[in-house]
């Protein structure tokens, strides 16, 4: 006993002074000199790997690397940007394409140097663009392969692309929504003779940081601002930022986030739960979001739906699609998905960013008139004060949360939504050739309509909870539906096609401009696989439509800040909204939660100078307006 | 001697079976995984820019060419084992070009000190505290400490790391909760890492000594309770001898001998890690390695991790049945 009382004694003498030596949470730098930011990418894998041009790699990007360390010629901000939502950065100005978008040409910023103090001059863009094409299984070989016909550098400053094909996106590759075509370091990679096998450790970049250090393991990396930051093309124009260093880490499961941002160890959670944001902002007087009050998230350009696999002839018919549209009760969905923190949309377009005033708001009064034809009445399905109902519910238990102002709803919550009608859902079943038997829903043969709807596991949780809530209201309204779950459904259920319905997305829009190429170009019905075959992105709901193909060539042919692009998009929606090839829900809804205890200057609807998402690429924008607390 | 050799040989022989068939069993069910890594990397280029099909299509041949996977699944098979031979376990295909072993060899280490360390804390005290609660029967204190034993024993671990993480990370937050070592650590041996890493692992640790220790205990009061009833100590306690010489000498020596297979076998499983602990402490492991490896379609990474497990059992295994004869001489050799 005396011996166990004696090992006792020296363990905890050990683990006190374990404790009591130790740092807290960083070592060798002042904690106000740091931001620290989540990284959502996990532990990285491979986390001496810097080269971003190869895919697959086990080299994270969210680390920081590509918000600070890489650069490209344009960024589309999903907000306002501090100087307008398309920033030209590499770039001295927008592209300049010839007549028929068989050429680009783009114009360099003057006085841009690599982190080595190397100048950045046309001859790196031109080497980033042959570099790929010379070597398939880069990151950007096969779209450079696939468009570039020649590249060149007529002055250290200007930059010509003749392209294959006419293009009036081809610029896409080299803008920044997530990411873009980031430009290579020519006087690094001339001399690696196998780029695929190059670590590119230290990265040497074009951004404000360059890196500090970073964990053997994988958990942590921290930037250091450049001492030649004027040298960078964002911060030559926005002046010096804030912020000495910036760590991206990365600490596991949505409660620790919440944990150490309470315990002001994490300035910027990037993604957390409803309910943790929602009790972060309870019980911390430092909490601060993109609203102030509810829903609190940032709702990125990414539109949440149902996703039906229209090959599969369950869903070929447009009224069997509208009639599970009207048997889904939004409300219910919102609660159980966001707790009521969604921001809705009926149209396809995530409600968000430029979309609200060029889709959303000129839409509703063509939305209040639409009729459907149910088999046996004209049917108006749109329900305009959804948004409204849902904010009326959420204020006794929220308060001054929630907004009151219709325009206020409307921008966090949503303007309105399909009507939850199953009488209405009922007849256009009965058009659809079903009938009801013991309560559920039948084909003439007396057989089942039974729905499978697969759901994501718990690593996007929110979008699990609307599918299964989505389930139960068909279920009441007498469809035999249950929910699938499959881990990352987009590669192992959508691609393959090995699903009847979905909840996941096909629609990504740009979030700061209108024009809806970033998704629109890959839904050309040329493009649909056959059933049992791989579908590339983005079109996982297979559908084919003859007017959606000449929507999409007029959108080609058109410039991206040609006003007709505008009307296009219109134009789609209605389109979307007759057919309703998948059923759009809500924005998807970003819980970033930033900690103003050591930093203020954060992004808000306020002031909407960037997208606060840390994981974007358009970040880097924070630096600018972040400042020190004292 | 002659009787012994040809009882070890046959085991190594035994031995080798099993690692054949176990890493070929393993080859083929990772191998069958609908989680493409191809389909992975594809997924993560495409979410962020807009690429036309054609563009796709051509991104996914020459990646599969990259990874080596256009061989059949049989071609694949021999190429592994040819790959094995030279103790190369091939290169990961999430973290590409980097070979699996340098990836095990990064995260073994931590792996290995933290479950040896809580193991051996768990055994140590487990079945000293159950070879003295079987024992001493009366003893108050430590009937508290079986009851505590046995309430520990049925919590689900996740739920118990959990409470200790809010406990000492909010509630009085005390304890570091995320990772081995504080951001910016210098990694050279110095006292000061020690400490950090020391810091951070009392809270994976402790769990996995708490939840550990209940097993080690209730099996060795239950052996300790059945062998104090034998005559041999009866005779000794009638014959005077020391209660303390009967339990450490007549008692616990005895009841140790499944528990040291126990121990053997745990030991020999650590490396397939502690997939929970690591998630939740953020602890790097083969644990993470191998959730990372299964969720991203990593079967060469999952192969991999799952060779060190297969090997290190194999092992634990191998060895038991080649010492037990030297340390139990009821055990014959037949």
């Amino acid at each position: 006993m005396r011996t166990m009382r004696l090992f006792a004694l020296a363990l905890g003498a050990m683990l006190v002074s374990a404790s009591a030596l130790a740092d807290d949470f960083l070592a060798g730098i002042p904690r106000k000199d740091v931001l620290i930011v989540e990284n959502p990418e996990g532990t990285i894998k491979n986390p001496s790997w810097f080269n971003v041009w190869v895919p697959g790699t086990g080299g994270g990007w969210s680390t920081g690397l590509h918000q600070l360390a890489m650069d490209t010629f344009w960024y589309i901000d999903p907000e306002k940007g501090l100087d307008g939502a398309i920033d030209s950065s590499l770039a001295s100005g927008p592209p300049e394409y010839n007549s028929d978008f068989t050429q680009m040409t783009v114009k360099l910023r003057d006085g841009i140097k690599w982190s080595d103090g190397v100048d950045f001059t046309a001859d790196d863009v031109v080497f980033t663009v042959q570099e790929q094409i010379q070597h398939p299984g880069m990151t950007w070989s096969a779209p450079f392969a696939a468009n570039v016909d020649t590249v060149t550098a007529t002055d250290p400053h200007t930059v010509v692309f003749k392209l294959k094909a006419a293009n009036s996106r081809f610029h896409a590759i080299f803008s920044v929504r997530w990411f873009g075509a980031w430009i290579m370091p020519k006087h690094i990679f001339e001399k690696v003779a196998d780029p695929l096998k190059f670590d590119f450790n230290p990265p040497v970049g074009l951004g404000a940081y360059k890196l500090h250090s970073f964990d053997p393991n994988g958990n942590w990396y921290i930037w250091e601002l450049r001492d030649d930051w004027k040298n960078s093309s964002m911060s030559m124009r926005f002046g010096q930022p804030k912020v000495k260093y910036v760590a991206y880490v990365y600490l596991g499961p949505p409660e620790k986030r919440s944990i150490e941002q309470a315990n002001h160890n994490l300035d910027i959670i990037h993604d957390n739960t409803p309910e943790g944001i929602l009790n972060l902002m309870k019980t911390s007087k430092s909490e601060h979001s993109w609203f102030e009050g509810f829903p609190y998230a940032h709702p990125d350009p990414t539109l949440p739906m149902v996703i039906f696999n229209d090959q599969n002839p369950k869903f070929q018919d447009p009224a069997v699609r509208w009639a599970l549209t009207l048997m889904i009760d939004i409300k219910q969905v919102a609660m159980a998905s966001y707790r009521g923190a969604a921001t809705i949309s009926a149209i396809a377009s995530p409600p968000t960013g430029i979309a609200n005033d060029v889709y959303e708001k000129p839409m509703q009064g063509w939305l209040k008139a639409f009729e459907i034809d149910t088999g046996k009445r004209k049917f108006k399905p749109y329900d305009p004060n959804v948004g409204k109902e849902i904010a009326d519910s959420l204020r006794p238990s929220l308060g001054d949360a929630i907004p009151s102002a219709p325009d206020a709803i409307a921008k966090a919550i949503g303007y309105g939504w399909w009507k939850h009608d199953v009488k209405a859902a009922g007849e256009l079943m009965e058009k659809a050739g079903y009938h009801k038997q013991d309560g559920k829903w039948v084909d003439k043969d007396g057989k089942p309509f039974t729905v499978e709807l697969t759901v994501e596991d718990n690593a996007r949780s929110v979008m699990t909870r609307a599918g299964s809530m989505i389930v139960q209201n068909w279920k009441a309204a007498g469809v035999d539906a249950k929910t699938v779950v499959v881990q990352n459904p987009f590669v192992n259920a959508f691609r393959p096609g090995t699903f009847e319905a979905g909840i996941g997305w096909s629609i990504e829009t740009w979030g700061g401009h209108p024009d809806l190429s970033f998704f629109l170009l890959s839904w050309e019905s040329q493009f649909v696989a056959k059933a049992g075959e791989p579908q590339p992105e983005r079109n996982w709901q297979r559908w084919q439509n003859p007017e959606l193909d000449q929507i999409i060539e007029a959108v080609k042919k058109i410039g991206f800040d040609d006003p007709k692009g505008t009307e296009l998009g219109i134009q789609f929606m209605k389109l979307m909204v007759r057919e309703m090839p998948i059923i759009p829900l809500m924005s998807y809804n970003v819980e970033t939660s930033m900690d103003d205890t050591y930093w203020t200057g954060y992004p808000s609807i306020k002031n909407p100078y960037t997208n606060p998402v840390p994981n974007w690429a358009n970040s880097r924008y924070m630096m600018e307006r972040i400042q020190p607390k004292s | 001697m002659r009787a012994y050799l040809i009882f070890v040989l046959r085991r190594f022989v035994q031995f080798l079976a099993v690692l054949f068939l176990a890493i070929t069993a393993v080859f083929f069910i990772t191998h069958l995984t609908p989680n493409d890594p191809v389909e992975q990397t594809l997924a993560r280029i495409n979410s962020g820019m807009a690429n036309s099909p054609e563009v796709v299509a051509e991104m996914r041949r020459t990646l599969t060419e990259l990874y080596g996977l256009q061989g059949s699944l049989w071609e694949q098979y021999v190429e592994y084992w040819q790959r094995m031979a030279r103790g190369d376990l091939g290169p990961s295909l999430s973290a590409f070009p980097a070979p699996v072993t340098s990836l095990v060899a990064r995260a073994a280490p931590w792996t290995a000190g933290l479950l040896v360390t809580s193991t051996v804390i768990a055994w140590t005290l487990g079945n000293l505290l159950g070879g003295l609660a079987g024992y001493y029967r009366q003893n108050r204190l430590l009937k508290a400490a079986e009851i505590a034993a046995m309430g520990l024993q049925p919590i689900p671990y996740y739920v118990l790391a959990f409470v200790l993480l809010i406990l000492f990370g909010y509630v009085w937050p005390i304890l570091p909760i995320t990772g081995a070592y504080v951001m910016n650590r210098d990694l050279s041996f110095s006292l000061s890492l020690v400490l950090d890493v020391l810091r951070h692992s009392i809270l994976p640790a402790v769990s996995l000594i708490l939840v550990g220790i209940g097993g080690w205990f209730i099996g060795m009061r239950a052996l300790v309770s059945n062998l104090v009833t034998e005559d041999y100590v009866l005779y000794a306690e009638l014959g005077g001898v020391d209660r303390g010489r009967i339990l450490r000498s007549y008692v616990m020596r005895n009841a140790l001998m499944p528990q040291i297979t126990g121990l053997a076998m745990n030991l020999g499983a650590i490396f397939s890690g502690t997939v929970i602990t690591e998630e939740v402490y953020g602890y790097p492991g083969m644990g993470k390695l191998l959730v990372d490896g299964v969720n991203s379609g990593d079967y060469s990474l999952v192969l991999g991790v799952a060779v060190m497990s297969i090997l290190g059992v194999a092992a634990a295994v191998f060895l038991v049945d080649i010492l037990y004869p030297l340390l139990d001489p009821r055990v014959r050799l037949g």
